[in-house]
C-alpha cells in the first residue's frame, strides 16, 4: 500500500541537514564508531564489515554480533537503498527546531542494497514529505552540517 | 534433555498482591519525588492493612530517582532484606511485578513493594529532546543528527512500517484512543476524562506523522505502588476475601534492539518472545484471559500486543479494534479499563497492574458487567524489550 496522499498544498522539502541539534563529538567517539564519520567526511558511506564472516553491521559495535570476530573493515557501500520506513515530524521537541522553524522534517530509515536488514537513519532531501513512500528508491549524498562543518551527514535523495 | 527456562514457572501462585496505592495524578504535583513515592507506598500499605514498617523488600524502576536508602529513611523501614531495580522506565513496567513475585517466591523477604514515583511533567519530560549538543557515541550519534531525538520519533517508525505491512490506518489507532478515553471518563483518578470522538482523534494535531496528539500518552506527575506477600499471610490481611495471585511472569526482547529501529522486523513487536514464554510458563493461552492491560505509550502498540499475544492473527488487530466495541469494558476483551497511559496517567505501566487487581476485586470504575474477571494479562510491547504478568483470582 502506498503512503502517497493527494494533497494540493504540500510541505516544503528538506534541502540540507537540520541545524542546531545534537551532533557527534568527533574527538570523543569510541574507536569502533569513528570510521563511519571519517568516511562521510570524505563523502563516502562506509559500513562495518566483519573480516571473518563478511556480514555488514550497523549500529557499529566492537565485536561482530554474528561470529564474534573483533576484526572488521570500514567497507564502502554503493549508497543505494530504499526507504524502509519514514515519519514526518511536525511538532518540534527541540528548541533549535522550534526557533529556526525547521518543521516539518522527515526521519527516514534507509535499507541499503548490500544486505537485507542493513539500515541507517537519515533524512530524504528534495521531496515533499507527502510524496515519500515505503520502498521508494534513494541514493546517498553528503552535506556538512552548518554548526560543525567537520561533521558531514550522509543524507539521501530520491533516485530515478 | 535439559529443560527450557520457559517451561519452568517457579513463581506460580506463590505471591499475592495485597495492596495497591497511588497519589493523585497531576501536571504539577508541587512536591518531591520522594514524597510522591512515600505517599503511594503508604497508600498501598493502608490498602493491604499493614504498616510500612513491615516492608522488607523493594523493587525500583532503575529510572526512578528514589534510591532504596531514601525510601528506607522516609518510611522508617527497619531492615530491608531484599532490593533490586529493573532497567529502564516503560521497559520495567510489569517486570517489577514479576521480580517482586520472584523475591517472595524465593523467600528473600516477607512484604515487598514495587513502586514508580516521578514528576514526569513538571521535571524531566521524556517526550522532549534530551540529547546534549555533542554526543560522544552510542546509538544517539546515528539518530539525533537526523532529528530523531524523542521516543515518539523512533517508535513511529515502527508504526509506519506496520501500516505498510498490514494496511492499518490512523483511524484504527483512533478507535483505541476513543475507547480508552471512554474508560477514563468513568475514572475519577484519570487526568483526561472528556470523551472524544474518532473525528476528535483525526483532527488532533499531527505530532509525528503517522501519530496524532491523541495517539500519544500524556506526561504527568504522580506515583503508584503495589505490595505483595505470600498467600498464607494474605489470608489474614484486609483483602483476604479476594486473594489476588501472580500466576506467571515473563520478559523478552529479541535481537538487535539497541537504537530501537535496527531490529530485523519492526512491523512486529519484540513481545512475541515475551508472549511465547508467558503462555508456556502459565500453561495458558489467549482464550483464558478475561481482560487486558496493555502498556499504551502509543495507541498502535495496543494492536501490536493483540497480535503478539495471539488474541488475533498478525495483521488483524486493526479489524478487531474497529469501532472499539471488542476492547470496551463491556466487550469481548475489556482493555485498559482505567484509561491507560493514554487517558488515566503515565506511571510507566504500574497503574496497569493495579487496574488488573481492581478488576479481580470487582472495583474498577469500568468493571465489565455480567462477567467475573478471574484472569488479567498485563503486558507491554515497548519496541525494545518488554514484560508481562498474569494476575489471577486465588
Ligand atoms: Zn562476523
Amino acid at each position: 500500500m502506498t503512503q502517497q496522499q493527494d494533497q494540493t498544498i504540500k510541505s516544503r522539502p528538506m534541502t540540507g541537514p537540520l541545524e542546531g541539534i545534537p551532533l557527534p563529538d568527533l574527538d570523543r567517539l569510541p574507536d569502533y564508531e569513528r570510521g563511519f564519520w571519517e568516511a562521510t567526511h570524505n563523502n563516502e558511506l562506509r559500513i562495518q564489515k566483519c573480516s571473518a564472516c563478511e556480514m555488514f553491521r550497523h549500529l557499529p559495535t566492537p565485536m561482530c554480533p554474528h561470529c564474534h570476530s573483533l576484526e572488521y573493515l570500514w567497507t564502502r557501500v554503493s549508497g543505494k537503498g530504499v526507504v524502509y520506513s519514514f515519519v514526518v515530524v511536525r511538532n518540534p521537541v527541540h528548541p533549535a527546531i522550534r526557533e529556526k522553524d525547521q518543521v516539518p522534517y522527515n526521519i527516514s530509515l534507509i535499507e541499503l542494497e548490500e544486505q537485507e536488514g542493513l539500515r541507517v537513519c537519515s533524512n530524504v532531501l528534495n521531496i515533499a514529505p507527502e510524496d515519500i513512500y515505503v520502498n521508494m528508491p534513494v541514493q546517498v549524498t553528503f552535506m556538512p552540517t552548518v554548526d560543525e562543518p567537520n561533521v558531514v551527514l550522509p543524507l539521501f535523495v530520491p533516485s530515478k | 534433555m535439559t529443560t527450557n527456562s520457559a517451561d519452568v514457572n517457579g513463581i506460580r501462585d506463590k505471591a499475592a498482591i495485597i495492596g495497591i496505592g497511588e497519589t493523585e495524578f497531576s501536571f504539577d504535583s508541587g512536591r518531591s519525588e520522594l514524597q510522591l513515592a512515600s505517599e503511594a507506598i503508604k497508600a498501598a500499605c493502608d490498602d493491604a492493612g499493614i504498616s510500612p514498617h513491615d516492608i522488607d523488600g523493594l523493587v525500583r524502576y532503575e529510572m526512578d530517582t528514589n534510591l532504596e536508602t531514601m525510601v528506607v529513611q522516609s518510611l522508617g523501614i527497619k531492615n530491608l532484606r531484599h532490593w533490586e531495580s529493573v532497567s529502564y522506565g516503560g521497559g520495567a513496567g510489569n517486570a517489577v511485578v514479576g521480580h517482586a513475585a520472584a523475591a517472595i517466591s524465593a523467600g528473600y523477604c516477607n512484604y515487598v513493594v514495587c513502586f514508580r514515583a516521578a514528576n514526569l511533567r513538571s521535571q524531566l519530560r521524556l517526550g522532549q529532546a534530551r540529547n546534549p549538543s555533542r554526543i560522544a557515541g552510542g546509538q544517539g550519534v546515528f539518530a539525533a543528527p537526523f532529528g530523531s531525538m524523542a521516543p515518539a520519533h523512533q517508535f513511529s517508525l515502527f508504526v509506519r512500517r506496520y501500516m505498510h505491512e498490514y494496511g492499518a490506518t490512523s483511524e484504527h489507532f483512533g478507535w483505541v484512543a476513543v475507547t480508552l478515553r471512554e474508560h477514563a471518563s468513568r475514572n475519577p483518578r484519570a487526568l483526561r476524562r472528556t470523551p472524544i470522538t474518532l473525528d476528535d482523534h483525526q483532527n488532533s494535531r499531527m505530532v509525528v506523522d503517522p501519530l496524532h496528539l491523541l495517539d500519544i500518552c500524556q506526561e504527568n506527575d504522580g506515583a503508584a505502588a503495589i505490595v505483595m506477600t505470600t498467600p498464607d499471610r494474605a489470608k489474614n490481611l484486609r483483602h483476604a476475601d479476594t486473594l489476588t495471585l501472580v500466576e506467571a511472569a515473563a520478559q523478552g526482547s529479541g535481537p538487535l534492539n539497541e537504537g530501537v529501529i535496527y531490529r530485523p522486523d519492526i512491523a512486529m513487536s519484540e513481545s512475541v518472545n515475551t508472549a511465547r514464554d508467558l503462555w508456556a510458563r502459565a500453561n495458558l493461552g489467549p482464550k483464558d484471559m478475561d481482560a487486558l492491560m496493555f502498556y499504551d505509550h502509543f495507541t498502535p502498540f495496543c494492536l501490536f500486543n493483540l497480535e503478539a499475544y495471539g488474541f488475533v492473527p498478525f495483521g488483524e488487530a486493526k479489524d478487531f479494534v474497529q469501532g472499539g466495541h471488542n476492547i470496551r469494558f463491556d466487550g469481548m476483551l475489556p482493555t485498559n479499563t482505567h484509561g491507560g497511559n493514554h487517558s488515566e496517567a503515565y506511571i510507566h505501566g504500574l497503574t496497569h497492574t493495579q487496574e488488573a487487581v481492581r478488576l479481580i476485586r470487582g472495583t474498577s470504575t469500568a468493571q465489565p458487567p455480567n462477567k467475573t474477571i478471574n484472569r488479567v494479562l498485563s503486558c507491554s510491547s515497548v519496541a525494545q524489550l518488554s514484560a508481562a504478568v498474569i494476575i489471577r483470582r486465588g
